[in-house]
């Protein structure tokens, strides 16, 4: 199998004057789960659209697996979706639904199928016009959780579950990485990312601003430093890293702080340093970081 | 503080709530102008052609003796109503256009209602607007009014431009009254219907068995002369009854007006009474699973075809099985009016003089529900992908053509039920009414429409790919376009190519005479080029999802 389930290139979408997507370049390795964030509006479930090849790239392509994202027949043998927005047959029940999508779907386990809904408490025989959003919701991750399918494609999956349901879809995501599955998941709630995925992009504006481990993010990412110093102040001015350098009080300084700290160390260490304090961010703080210089 | 402090916001509220109620009248007007201005041109525009062309038309052709045997003729008066006052132009505009008008302004109101009303709550659209200060009952009565207004305007401006052709304006009063309350009623019914059943295609579904069947009664009522009184129960027949041109009656139409007040009253009534998203026939909030049908793409189309299929089955059977009984009315009446035949065919009705040239002209008219429920049928799939059931469908390992053959071919499937089962009941009903009709005459004459059909289809294929919102308008053009073009081409003495562009001036009045093979092979091309032009279409575009 490829090395990669999701490959895009030059993946740019424009909705008349509106750039929705930039020259995307994203690749996500089998069997990771991978964040995609970004505020409202970035182009997220645009980029899902023209994965799921239902909407044409205005130039660019992108690959599921080793298949053409528009060759759906073959491409979607290997995949299964969670919209944002999940609308079921309002005439069919929940049992008709799951069979409905078992059947025209990649296939699908049905031992695991029953062990999800007991998990999500789901009531199977009501009509879908008759169902709330979380409930809507969880048939949708129910059929594409039990398919099996080498990718999940899951957008904003759980903005309707409550957090008993949130906890047992990150239990059923861990299981499906368990399985070798690769779990593509856009989503705004940033310690639901935390916790499951192993890689983020960050898109913003229709660009990508980021993209990287999780462990690497908080590397890469600025920490807060606090020095109160005896006498004359250190001199921070050209060293690697520093930046953003503020004057608290006559002895006090604040910087901040990115990549490896043995260089600012060795700066400070030239001065008469009494107090030292290191702030490190959340991951939260970091995509509000990112998020924010929308604003700016 | 106080005493200063209370008026403000009071005031405040008062005319936060008049403007509100106003956004909501705007909203309303929004989703209504565009089609109430298309039902408005092509009644007032169609009334006022037949009428100010009448002169050149018909009065040298037709004598008095004809219009008598007319007049008489129980296939005509079913088809068109009973002719009064054809004498003068605005009798004839009234008889030659007067229902084929009523039941398109009638049809537009129903599905406009149930579309604005139930639709749009259905949707979750109004969701936000009841979050607010506005009630649901207010919100639903300021769509029904406008729509009422709508349809009013229609029947004044219908009234207006036959007055300025030159009609006497107390008939062209009451005709463009009698339009305008059909459609207020049908309005009335839609609106009702949306807040009693559970869904938009449900209130559609009920209230155009409403409108068959008033238009059934109206056929009967007229044309078996003992049982005339079944008018009074149809928006049809008392339209009818009012003989504008003639007799003027006003009382007709009061009771009308009257009957359409009573089913606004009774929807305020239904909806200070529910849920929002609620209904009084609500459905079943739990059953067992039924599994047929669900294991394959055509599998699902089909059974979301069939309880569709079987409504229109059901109607469009009872209209011909009527058509079928009354063919022995036709036979008497020929055998009475040996001369007929002659005069007919002087007055252009060519072919009503046997029972086959009767029946074969009522199956022409199986166009329109055949062509109709094709349309329907597509805009049902348009719907479930801007409504986003099928995004689950789209992410399957299936391909848009075919999902979109899945559709087709069950679509025209059906239709070829419809239609034989039409061909079907007009037999059964001639037979037991002892009417000479052969059974393979019976099904080649109701099947013989399914060029026209096919072309309703392929419209409808070609508006999925281009037109995605206009799918049901596209597709019902060549069967309704082309029946309310051929009437018009034919009583207004167009020139002669215009009634060509109508697919009914292909088809030939099977059974009488033999299908029209070459009408039927260029409709088949048309039938090709737009559904490959269709297909495409929706193969390349961005899904609406
Ligand atoms: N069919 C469309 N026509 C025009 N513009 C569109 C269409 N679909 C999306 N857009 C625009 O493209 C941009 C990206 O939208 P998209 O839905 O991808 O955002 P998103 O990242 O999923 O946001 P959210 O977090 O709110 O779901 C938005 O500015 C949106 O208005
Ligand atoms: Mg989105």
């Amino acid at each position: 199998m490829d090395t990669f389930a999701i490959r895009t290139e030059g993946l740019t979408k424009r909705y008349g004057q509106l750039l929705a997507l930039d020259t995307l370049d994203i690749a996500v390795p089998t069997g990771s789960v991978f964040g995609f964030l970004g505020p409202n509006g970035a182009g997220k479930s645009t980029t899902i659209r023209l994965l799921l090849g239902m909407a044409r790239p205005s130039s660019g392509h992108a690959r599921i697996f080793d298949t053409d994202a528009r060759d759906v027949r073959s491409a979607h043998r290997s995949l299964a979706y969670v919209p944002a927005d999940v609308a079921l047959w309002p005439q069919l029940t929940g049992a008709e639904t799951l069979e409905l999508l078992g059947r025209t779907g990649p296939g699908v386990d049905r031992g695991y199928r029953n062990e999800l809904v007991e998990r999500f408490a789901l009531d199977l025989s009501k009509p879908g016009r008759t169902y709330s959003t979380g409930n809507r919701q969880k048939v949708a991750l129910v059929a594409a959780f039990a398919t099996r399918a080498p990718l999940l494609v899951l957008d904003e999956p759980t903005s309707g579950l409550d957090p008993l349901m949130e906890r047992e879809f990150q239990r059923a995501v861990a299981q499906a990485r368990e399985r070798g599955q690769t779990v593509f998941l856009s989503s705004h709630q940033l310690t639901e990312v935390e916790s499951v995925c192993d890689r983020v992009a960050i898109l913003r504006a229709g660009r990508l601003v980021e993209i990287a481990d999780v462990a690497d993010l908080r590397r890469l990412h600025r920490s807060q430093v606090e020095v109160t110093f005896a006498g004359t102040a250190p001199q921070l001015t050209d060293v690697p890293g520093v930046g953003a350098v503020e004057r608290l009080g006559p002895a006090r300084l604040r910087f901040t702080l990115t990549g490896p700290p043995a260089p600012v160390l060795r700066a400070l260490a030239t001065a008469d340093v009494t107090a030292l304090t290191v702030h490190e961010p959340t991951l939260e703080e970091i995509f509000l970081d990112y998020y924010d210089e929308v604003a700016r | 503080m106080t005493a200063v402090g209370t008026p403000a916001p009071r005031a405040a509220r008062v005319t936060a709530d008049t403007s509100a109620g106003r956004a909501v009248t705007w909203l309303a007007v929004r989703q209504v102008r565009r089609g109430a201005t298309i039902v408005l041109v092509l009644v007032v525009g169609m009334s006022a052609m037949v009428a100010t062309t009448y002169a050149s038309t018909f009065t040298d052709t037709m004598d008095a003796a004809a219009l008598a045997a007319l007049a008489e003729n129980p296939a005509i008066r079913t088809l068109f109503g009973q002719p009064v006052a054809l004498d003068s132009a605005g009798g004839f505009t009234v008889w030659r256009t007067g229902t084929v008008l009523a039941v398109l302004v009638g049809v537009w109101a129903l599905l406009t209602a149930t579309r604005i009303t139930r639709g749009a709550e259905d949707a979750g659209h109004w969701n936000l607007l009841l979050a607010g200060r506005i009630p649901l009952s207010t919100v639903v009565m300021r769509h029904a009014t406008v729509l009422v207004a709508a349809v009013l305007l229609t029947g004044l401006a219908t009234a207006t431009a036959l007055t300025t052709a030159g009609t006497p304006p107390v008939g062209a009063a009451l005709h463009g009254a009698s339009i305008a309350l059909v459609g207020v009623f049908f309005a009335a019914a839609g609106v009702l219907a949306a807040q009693m059943l559970p869904n938009r295609a449900a209130a559609s579904g009920a209230t155009v068995a409403l409108l068959s069947a008033g238009l059934l009664l109206r056929m009967i009522g007229d044309g078996v002369d003992a049982l005339g009184w079944l008018r009074w129960l149809s928006p049809f027949g008392l339209a009818a009854l009012s003989r504008p041109y003639h007799d003027n009656r006003i009382v007709p139409l009061v009771v009308l007006a009257l009957a359409a007040s009573i089913l606004l009253t009774a929807s305020t009534v239904a909806t200070a009474h529910r849920d929002v998203q609620g209904s009084w026939l609500a459905p079943r909030t739990g059953r067992a699973p039924r599994l047929r049908l669900l294991g394959s793409i055509p599998a699902f189309a089909l059974r979301r075809l069939l309880r569709p299929l079987a409504g229109w089955t059901a109607g469009v059977g009872a209209y011909y099985l009527l058509i079928g009984l009354l063919a022995v009315s036709m036979t008497t009446f020929l055998a009475d009016n040996p001369r007929f035949a002659d005069l007919a065919v002087q007055a252009g009705f060519a072919g009503l003089g046997s029972v086959e040239g009767y029946v074969a002209t009522m199956f022409a008219l199986l166009a329109i529900p055949a062509g109709t429920f094709t349309a329907v049928r597509i805009a049902a799939t348009a719907t479930a992908e801007t409504d986003r059931q099928l995004t689950l469908i789209y992410a399957g390992p299936v391909t848009r053509l075919r999902l979109l053959a899945a559709e087709t071919a069950t679509t025209a499937a059906g239709t070829v039920a419809l239609t034989t089962l039409a061909g079907l009941a007009t037999w059964i009903g001639a037979r037991s009414a002892g009417a000479p009709l052969k059974l393979d005459a019976a099904l080649t004459g109701a099947t013989n429409v399914l060029p026209i059909a096919a072309l309703c289809l392929a419209a409808a294929i070609f508006a999925l790919g281009w037109l995605p919102r206009a799918v049901a308008l596209v597709g019902s053009l060549p069967a309704a376009g082309g029946f309310l073009l051929q009437v018009v081409a034919d009583s207004t003495g167009a020139p002669h190519w215009v009634g060509t562009l109508s697919p009914f001036a292909h088809l030939a009045p099977v059974p009488e005479v033999a299908p029209d093979w070459t009408g039927t092979l260029g409709m088949l091309v048309t039938v090709a080029i737009l559904t490959v032009t269709g297909a495409i279409g929706y193969q390349r575009r961005d899904l609406n999802t």
